[in-house]
């Protein structure tokens, strides 16, 4: 899923300082499951600014509404009538879903309340983890199912650097070591051989350095 | 007397206005069963029952706020006593990100408070309610209530 988290309250009040009515449009599909940016957190923000800025002697009207997913024009075309009421519209989707919906509704002033943060697991409760950075040629299966372009911080394809220690990263103790894992993994499998064969350069083309990227399936197109 | 110490200017003119406060608790009635217990000429209690305490989540504490509480307390069983396991654990979780958020928007998150009662003691509820609205005298009513 796309992991994201919430804006601090103080930025977000500083972005809707000024509007009178306020949609806050939340996304119910992945920064609903990370906390971010589902119902409940719609609510809770709408909660924290209308008591906050009463705190202030200042009032706005805020209206929620959360659709199954911003970065559809099925599902956010729900958000029409609401969005034709107000002048600014504080959306708790991914970067996409803020784009999505900044183009399809151009009059009100689309306001990001979310930071987008990665591509990444539950790996337990309350602890979401980055898994993958959508290099756009995934080669998983060479590294133990590991990716060593998103946990490792030097992006190696060729085996750990010096800086690790005890299965640990230098760059932060706190994260495994993934050439640590692919080695452990290879161990235990029975495959080290497969880490001596030659794995050509990361071919960087396909991921961001080639600018924005397009899947076009022509399949699906009506 | 109570009712002075929670007094508050209404900013028109310099008037004063003065209200009982109001003290929104909830409970799971496996704690407490209800809040008639609890009741005092001095102050207002809405009482919130639920299955297990772990239902009050965050934007229902908070909304209690803007429902014009001055305090909330939130009353669950005893560590290791929950029905449903893990219900006051997460009740406590929600009410320590509250009262930060509390704190943040300057209401003060001290309004808000866990507590753990072991079942049907009514009398430490009573007492934990006294204790809010003595608190409640020395901090003045909420002023987003």
């Amino acid at each position: 899923m796309i992991v994201g988290e919430q804006k601090p309250l103080e930025e977000i009040k500083a972005k809707v300082d000024g509007y009178s009515k306020i949609l806050i449009l939340g996304c119910g599909t992945c920064v609903k499951t990370c906390f971010a940016g589902g119902e409940d957190e719609v609510a809770m923000l709408a909660l924290a600014l209308r008591l906050s800025l009463k705190m202030e002697g200042k009032s706005i009207r805020v209206e929620e509404q959360t659709v199954e997913r911003q970065c559809e024009d099925e599902f956010i075309k729900e958000a029409a009538a609401n969005i034709a009421d107000v002048k600014a519209v504080v959306s708790l989707a991914c970067g996409a879903g803020v784009q999505m919906v900044a183009s399809r509704f151009p009059q009100v002033s689309l306001l990001p309340g979310v930071n987008t943060t990665f591509i990444g697991i539950l790996e337990k409760a309350g602890l979401f983890t980055e898994k993958c950075l959508g290099c756009g040629n995934c080669v998983v299966d060479l590294f133990g199912g590991i990716c060593p372009i998103s946990r490792c911080a030097k992006k190696l394809f060729h085996g750990p650097c010096g800086g690790s220690s005890k299965g640990k990263c230098e760059v932060n103790a706190d994260t495994d070591c993934a050439w640590q894992l692919i080695v452990d993994h290879a161990a235990a499998t029975g495959q080290l051989d497969k880490l001596a064969e030659y794995v050509p350069p990361k071919d960087w083309r396909s991921s961001q350095a080639g600018g924005p990227r397009k899947v076009h399936r022509e399949d699906h197109e009506i | 007397m109570l009712m002075e110490n929670v007094r508050r200017m209404s900013g028109k003119g310099g008037l004063v206005r003065t209200r009982k406060p109001r003290i929104t608790v909830f409970h799971c009635f496996t704690a407490l069963e209800n809040t008639a217990s609890l009741e005092g000429s001095d102050y207002e209690i809405q009482g919130i029952k639920m299955p297990c305490s772990s239902i009050s989540r965050e934007g229902f504490l908070l909304r209690a706020f803007e429902a014009g509480a001055d305090a909330v307390v939130v009353l669950v069983c005893p560590v290791n006593s929950c029905r449903y396991v893990q219900g006051n654990i997460r009740t406590e979780k929600r009410v320590s990100r509250v009262k930060k958020i509390l704190d943040e928007i300057g209401i003060g998150g001290r309004r808000l408070n866990m507590y753990n009662i072991v079942q049907g003691d009514e009398a430490a509820a009573r007492r934990i309610i006294e204790q809010t609205v003595a608190e409640l005298g020395e901090w003045g009513l909420s002023a987003a209530a």
